[in-house]
């Protein structure tokens, strides 16, 4: 399969983080191109190559939804309930299971390419980069396995359980952990460069602008680190915890707080560029898209990039931890109700 | 599974405990609120009563420790709750040793669940914190990580409040319910049954965790008033967070939590598993509860309290927040006002002097005469110690 202009194969479009980012015109959507419902809550993003979108659920089920009719071309029942955002890599799709299962499964055909298993749950998003699958488990431990096999590379064991989705540089795995650290991996061995202590622990996933790595805690605090050395660089204080990964475009860093409030700050210094309230605690991740941003959290908003100011909302899309996938001719978004809407 | 294995207590929870409140609380006296219909209770008979049944082990028991230091900046010090539960395990048992303490009520075999309130997360659940000290309590007697769960009916508001994160390796995080309708956590032979408002489902059945998956209990209960209930502590904590359908026992401005909590609290297995209550007050909530997110209504009160008498318990919880309204001006919640309720939700979140309901706080007092607990408060023991 090869990846075209649309496509949304990992979270938040691509392992940058960068929500797609191509120029496009505001429009608010007029209506439901169609809308669907799987069997089970949705927790994770869904993903989209082709014609397909691929939606996890609770109940189990991986599906595969025709963007175009919105009826489901198949779907493929894991042992348990799928919490992770599933990743498209070399015409496979990869998630894992609460079962501690990682599955990677033919995108066209859904069946079953190969299995590996973590000691316990696997909530996070397998990210794929030079053909090695990461994931971390709440078994502690980081995994790295290969993309055609699921054969190990490596397994380190951490101090805490793992909810946090790695970021994944050319050498180096970034991920934040249960046990309050930050913690800096050797790709190929996964050795542990540095790590570095926040007050609590972490269930937010990383992003990285240029040297500059950014992650959330649990101790309500933002960090800017250098990803090089993992020392901070500064750190912002938030009204609540952060679990929503942070989404980057240009010089401004994007997320959510449980507080229920849109925080856009200035990477290099953490200054605060806007705040916008929502009004429910944001968990999930927020999607920058040209100059709008997207973001679930009880309801979905569009968020103006540069003043934060709401240009669109809609009483759906109720969500934990997805995050829409927009392209230029419809935004995909599901939430805990097991909806799934095409909005153009 | 043969019903005829199983006993129905009919009249016990419902008629006879009604006619024996109806004359003596001030929530019956003003004619305002319906009388509850009947509550027909299905448990299983036979189920071994365990002598460390609530009341448990300390009936009338409180005690009480406060800090000042264990919530700064709205942040939970690990390291004060940690002394605040080791002190207060001591002083309900009289144990010099935090082990011994923790072994009255664990044993090594035993699959403990520790079910928390995560209902106003984030601004103000079960602490993760509280909850890390629990565990480690429970370990502390050789209970291995893996036969420990932390649970609630929903498990979306357990995401939001992150505890699969935070709560120790190997620990188990469960919800009972991924959405509102899963029905899929529920034994079919344990239920509650009542008519309140002509809903076309009236029973209630019991959390699968609770009534065969774990063998004891540790409930993990947060301090707030609560619209319906007058307020949530450890009996509204135990019995509408085990039991499903239980919104139906409300319909403004009437809400049946008064006798539904108490005998709810008193089914077996339930009763005889739920052996230690630790009372979350690092954060106490004064008014909008149990759902809040208002920090106005939100005070870092600092305090934990130990016990195995909810009655007991949740009367002092019912004292401090009266006094906490008084303070602030606001009516009491056991006004019967008509003038203070209201339809609107926004008014209700926003303005301290509103209610949804004529609030339940009888509820406390119907369950202590189902012998859950003592609520006359001339027979509690509260021992307080303030720290700091």
């Amino acid at each position: 399969m090869t990846q075209t202009a649309h496509d949304w194969p990992t979270l938040l479009c691509d392992n940058a983080r960068s929500g797609g980012q191509a120029p496009q015109p505001w429009r608010a959507p007029g209506r439901a191109r169609w809308q669907t419902n799987v069997e089970g809550a949705v927790r994770g993003s869904p993903v989209l190559q082709g014609e397909l979108l691929y939606v996890p659920s609770l109940a189990g089920f991986l599906n595969a939804i025709n963007i175009r009719s919105g009826r489901l071309q198949w779907r493929f029942k894991a042992p348990a309930a799928i919490h992770s955002t599933p990743s498209i890599s070399s015409g496979r799709v990869l998630f894992g299971c609460s079962d501690g299962k990682v599955i990677a499964i033919d995108a066209v055909t859904g069946t079953k390419s190969w299995e590996t298993a973590a000691e316990d749950e696997v909530w996070t998003s397998p990210v794929v980069q030079n053909e090695a699958v990461f994931f971390g488990s709440a078994d502690g431990a980081m995994y790295a396995v290969q993309v055609e096999t699921g054969a190990p590379k490596w397994k380190k064991v951490l101090g805490g359980r793992i909810y946090s989705t790695a970021h994944v540089a050319e050498k180096r795995v970034y991920v934040g952990c249960g046990d309050g650290n930050i913690y800096a991996l050797d790709a190929l061995t996964g050795h542990v460069f540095w790590k570095t202590a926040t007050g609590n622990g972490i269930d937010c996933s990383p992003a990285l602008a240029d040297d500059t790595l950014l992650i959330g805690s649990q101790d309500f605090f933002f960090y800017a680190l250098d990803a090089g050395s993992g020392a901070i660089r500064w750190k912002y204080e938030a009204e609540l915890g952060i679990t929503s990964a942070p989404a980057i475009s240009g010089d401004l860093v994007i997320f959510g707080c449980k507080a229920g409030t849109l925080h856009a700050l200035d990477i290099r210094t953490g200054k605060v560029i806007w705040k916008t309230r929502t009004g429910q605690a944001i968990t999930a991740p927020a999607v920058v898209s040209g100059s709008v941003i997207w973001i679930q959290a009880g309801i979905t908003f569009a968020i103006n990039l540069s003043d934060g100011k709401v240009l669109w909302r809609a009483g759906l899309g109720n969500s934990l931890q997805s995050a829409p996938v927009v392209t230029n001719h419809a935004v995909y978004l599901a939430g805990m109700e097991g909806e799934v809407y095409a909005l153009e | 599974m043969d019903r005829r294995a199983f006993v129905k207590r009919s009249c016990l929870g419902g008629v006879a405990l009604l006619l024996d409140h109806w004359g003596t609380s001030p929530a019956y006296s003003q004619d305002l609120i319906p009388p509850a219909p009947p509550i027909h209770v299905n448990e299983p008979a036979g189920t071994a009563v365990s002598s460390l049944r609530m009341p448990g082990l300390y009936p009338g028991r409180v005690v009480e420790i406060s800090d000042e230091r264990s919530i700064v900046a709205n942040r939970v010090s690990q390291s004060i709750v940690r002394q605040m539960i080791e002190q207060g395990m001591r002083e309900l048992t009289g144990e010099k040793d935090p082990r011994l303490a923790w072994s009255k009520f664990i044993q090594p075999q035993d699959t403990v669940g520790i079910k928390i309130n995560p209902s106003g997360a984030p601004a103000c659940c079960s602490s993760p914190e509280i909850v890390r000290e629990i565990v480690a309590g429970v370990q502390s007697v050789g209970v291995p990580a893996r036969n420990i769960f932390v649970y609630d009916r929903y498990a979306y508001e357990m995401d939001i409040g992150s505890y699969q994160a935070l709560v120790p390796m190997g620990v188990r995080v469960t919800g009972v319910q991924e959405h509102k309708l899963d029905v899929s956590g529920y034994d079919p032979n344990v239920f509650c049954e009542a008519n309140f408002f002509g809903e076309w489902e009236t029973r209630s059945y019991m959390a699968s965790i609770v009534s065969s998956g774990v063998t004891k209990i540790i409930n993990v209960p947060t301090m707030k008033d609560h619209s319906a209930a007058g307020v949530t502590g450890c009996l509204k904590n135990l019995g509408y967070g085990t039991f499903n359908n239980v919104e139906r026992s409300h319909r403004r401005p009437f809400s049946f939590t008064d006798p539904l909590i108490g005998i709810m609290c008193s089914v077996e297995p339930l009763r005889s598993k739920a052996v230690l209550h630790i009372m979350d007050g690092t954060r106490i909530v004064w008014h909008g509860g149990p759902l809040t997110q208002n920090p106005d209504f939100i005070f870092p009160a600092g305090l934990i309290m130990v016990g195995t008498d909810p009655v007991a318990m949740d009367t002092i919880e019912l004292e401090k927040i009266e006094a906490k309204r008084r303070k602030e001006g606001v009516p009491s919640v056991w006004s019967r006002d008509p003038k203070s309720l209201t339809n609107d939700g926004g008014a209700f979140y926003q303005d301290a002097s509103k209610n949804l309901f004529y609030r339940q706080p009888h509820h406390i007092a119907a369950a202590g005469k189902l012998g859950l607990g003592i609520s006359d408060r001339k027979q509690i023991e509260h021992h307080v110690i303030h720290v700091a």
